[in-house]
């Protein structure tokens, strides 16, 4: 009994020496598989509590200080399938996109390594009007920054 | 995938346009599918990582992105994605 104990904590150590080897820095997919679950209020855009639940998951923290960096999205987008959002920030850790206006709350959530620069855009989908939420973690600092995009043809039908 | 890599006084800056239809759940109910999207993009510099992002079905489709990091010209830039369904598809630009 003994012998298979060891046995058995030698194979767990190996696992653990391998993980390392993933091709991926961090896979916030498998890190935080159910922050990508969590809903908006679809009858409520400017009802934030999903938001808020998945800046806690994020960041441990639902109360972030008012940001001060950039976020730039456009104040009334006429297509909703594809709306530019672009942040930057000196440094970050940690970076979160979210909205109010999908069915689940996260676009995507960055991890910044040591030499590159938070300076990003991409193009997102928005079903309807709603708030692009962008949440950095500075530092050990949560700050947050939302803009409120108005959406005149949704992006996320067939 | 398209990917444009430029560096300048030691920041390189990349735009890349992925193939993709980015099927979010809603769509791919609507058309009868199975939503596939891109959840994981990944950009490296001689294996070290540089831009690393966890995605969702809200990118747009064929999701266009930019990003910056401290590097030199004449290094190769690799980008890579996975989706829902295990496809990956990477490509290597060299950094002017």
């Amino acid at each position: 009994m003994e012998r298979r104990k060891f046995l058995g904590l030698g194979a767990g150590l190996a696992a653990l020496s391998l993980a390392p080897v993933s091709v991926w820095a961090k896979d916030y997919r498998k890190e935080l598989p159910n922050v990508w679950k969590i809903k908006n209020n679809e009858a409520d855009a400017n009802d934030l509590k999903g938001v808020n639940e998945a800046i806690k998951a994020i960041f441990g923290t639902d109360k972030p200080e008012e940001g001060k960096f950039k976020l730039k999205a456009p104040d009334i987008a006429e297509n909703g399938a594809v709306v530019p959002v672009s942040f930057t920030l000196e440094k970050a850790k940690k970076v979160a996109l979210l909205q109010s206006a999908n069915p689940e709350c996260v676009v995507a959530i960055w991890d910044i390594p040591e030499g590159a620069i938070p300076d990003y855009a991409v193009r997102i989908k928005m079903k309807k009007t709603g708030k692009v939420i962008v949440v950095a973690d500075v530092d050990g600092k949560i700050y947050k920054v939302e803009k409120n995009v108005k959406v005149t043809a949704g992006g996320c039908g067939g | 995938m398209r990917v444009k890599a430029k560096a300048k006084d030691g920041v390189v800056s990349v735009m890349a346009v992925m193939k993709h239809p980015m099927l979010s759940y809603d769509m791919a109910k609507k058309q009868g599918k199975e939503a596939n999207f891109i959840i994981k993009i990944t950009g490296k510099v001689d294996g070290k990582v540089v831009y690393d992002a966890s995605t969702s079905q809200f990118l747009s489709k064929n999701p266009f992105i930019k990003f910056k990091f401290k590097g030199e010209a004449g290094k190769e830039l690799e980008l890579s994605w996975a989706d829902l369904k295990g496809n990956t598809k990477s490509k290597k630009v060299k950094i002017k």
